[in-house]
């Protein structure tokens, strides 16, 4: 992302101006549903999610520190949690009823990849699958990690190491989503 | 300081930070260390490019208009905060209405409860008056009506010859009373006084006021061999009587 067009969505969140919405979505809207959709693993909730998420960001607008985080990790932060308190309120209501939800779209939801995202596998695999275990549970499972330890019976302390030796690791995708990049400005 | 950064960069408050699952004192003390020193910073913001990487790799094109949706909902936001700010300001201005308007009555109260004391207190005080008025025309009456009762005419000697007073004297009731009828004009500076000798002591009955006093009976404390004296003092009264000014004495 630009940091120029950064600091012109910042400059416009500001100042409440509405066309900030319209440059979000479209430079951060496709990532924001891709972990909106990993972290509810359904489409429509995904959807719902996406909303709410942008809602509360033009509600938050002027909270914005650019001092404080770089403006995808801010936007990162509000959809993860949306996403997260999301599942948490449809699970409460009814478990059985979204379990089945899950395996349906899982499925729907590896049909539905675009081939310009098939790649993923392909960057991902530069980080040990250890890592991304550990990456994906915290990340879009919304687990702290004593659950993740708990759920994926690993150590406490290795999960922490994980998380940062993982974190780090992900430098190594940089120069391979470059070409993703490139690809996401020169679609129509 | 090294080992403190060290220590700060090996535990995984960063990590939860970057994520937003930090707790507040741990949001806090990141956020202390990343404006505090550059590795923490550098650490930071390298985490940061790496997670935004990481989830640009799970980018997913989003359905066909849900940003006309989302923009719509949006803007309706922003109509509903300007409204929820008129409703504030309304009910801003009917709070301070309200509050004003209980201040003015609560004052009111405050002014009309002191007025309703001080009424009250009056009408105590003129009942208490009443009281003891009644009770002087009483003993009055029963003074005057009564056979035993006997009356002495005084008349003024000296500088004072036309004083006229009449002292009515009961020895059964041991009451006394004497009515002051005339008082002679007295220079600026001087008043009568009336005073009694009880007992052998001298009791100061007070001053004689020129024209009040007419037609008004006086109560004299009663003893058995009394003398009651008038005299002439400086204005305002005296402690003890001048003897060489007595103008008039009764004897009861």
């Amino acid at each position: 992302m630009s940091t120029l067009i950064e600091k012109h969505i910042v400059s416009l969140l500001a100042e409440k101006d509405d066309k900030a919405i319209s440059l979000l979505y479209d430079n951060y809207g496709d990532t924001l549903y891709g972990v909106a959709l990993k972290v509810v693993r359904d489409e429509d909730l995904a959807q719902d999610v996406l909303q709410e998420s942008f809602i509360k960001i033009w509600k938050k607008a002027d909270s914005y520190d650019s001092s404080k985080a770089k403006l995808f990790t801010w936007l990162f932060r509000i959809t993860r949690n949306t996403a997260i308190d999301k599942l948490r309120s449809v699970n409460n209501k009814s478990d059985k009823e979204v379990q089945i939800d899950v395996s349906d779209v899982y499925n729907l939801g590896v049909n539905g990849i675009r081939p310009e995202f098939m790649d993923i596998q392909e960057n991902l695999e530069k980080i040990e699958p250890k890592y991304q275990i550990v990456l994906e549970a915290l990340f879009f499972q919304g687990m702290t990690q004593q659950e993740a330890s708990d759920e994926l019976d690993i150590p406490l302390g290795t999960i922490k190491s994980r998380l940062k030796i993982g974190l780090r690791e992900l430098g190594k995708i940089y120069g391979a989503t470059m070409t993703i990049f490139l690809l996401l400005i020169l679609l129509p | 300081m090294k080992e403190k950064v060290q220590l700060f960069l090996d535990s995984d408050i960063l990590e939860k930070y970057l994520l937003g699952d930090s707790t507040k004192e741990e949001s806090l003390k990141a956020e202390r260390y990343i404006t505090m020193y550059p590795e923490v910073r550098e650490t930071y913001n390298e985490l940061q490019d790496n997670l935004e990487t990481y989830a640009r790799l799970y980018a997913r094109k989003t359905p066909e208009g849900l940003k006309e949706i989302i923009l719509h909902s949006a803007r309706k936001e922003r109509v509903a905060s300007r409204k929820i700010y008129r409703y504030a300001v309304a009910a801003s201005v009917a709070i301070m209405i309200f509050a004003g308007s209980s201040y003015f009555f609560w004052n009111q109260n405050k002014s009309l409860q002191q007025e309703n004391t001080l009424v009250t207190n009056k009408i105590k005080y003129l009942e208490e008056n009443m009281k003891n008025q009644l009770e002087d025309v009483r003993n009055q009456f029963i003074v005057l009506n009564n056979p035993d009762t006997r009356k002495y005419t005084l008349k003024g000697k000296k500088e004072a010859k036309e004083l006229k007073a009449i002292a009515y004297i009961n020895p059964v009731k041991k009451l006394s009373y004497i009515n002051v009828s005339n008082v002679p004009n007295l220079p600026e500076n001087k008043c009568f006084q009336m005073w009694a000798e009880v007992n052998g002591e001298l009791v100061n009955l007070g001053v004689i006021k020129q024209l009040d006093d007419k037609d008004k009976l006086l109560a004299l404390p009663y003893a058995e061999k009394a003398i009651g004296y008038i005299t002439i003092e400086p204005e305002g009264g005296n402690t003890s009587p001048t003897v060489q000014n007595i103008v008039a004495n009764i004897n009861y």
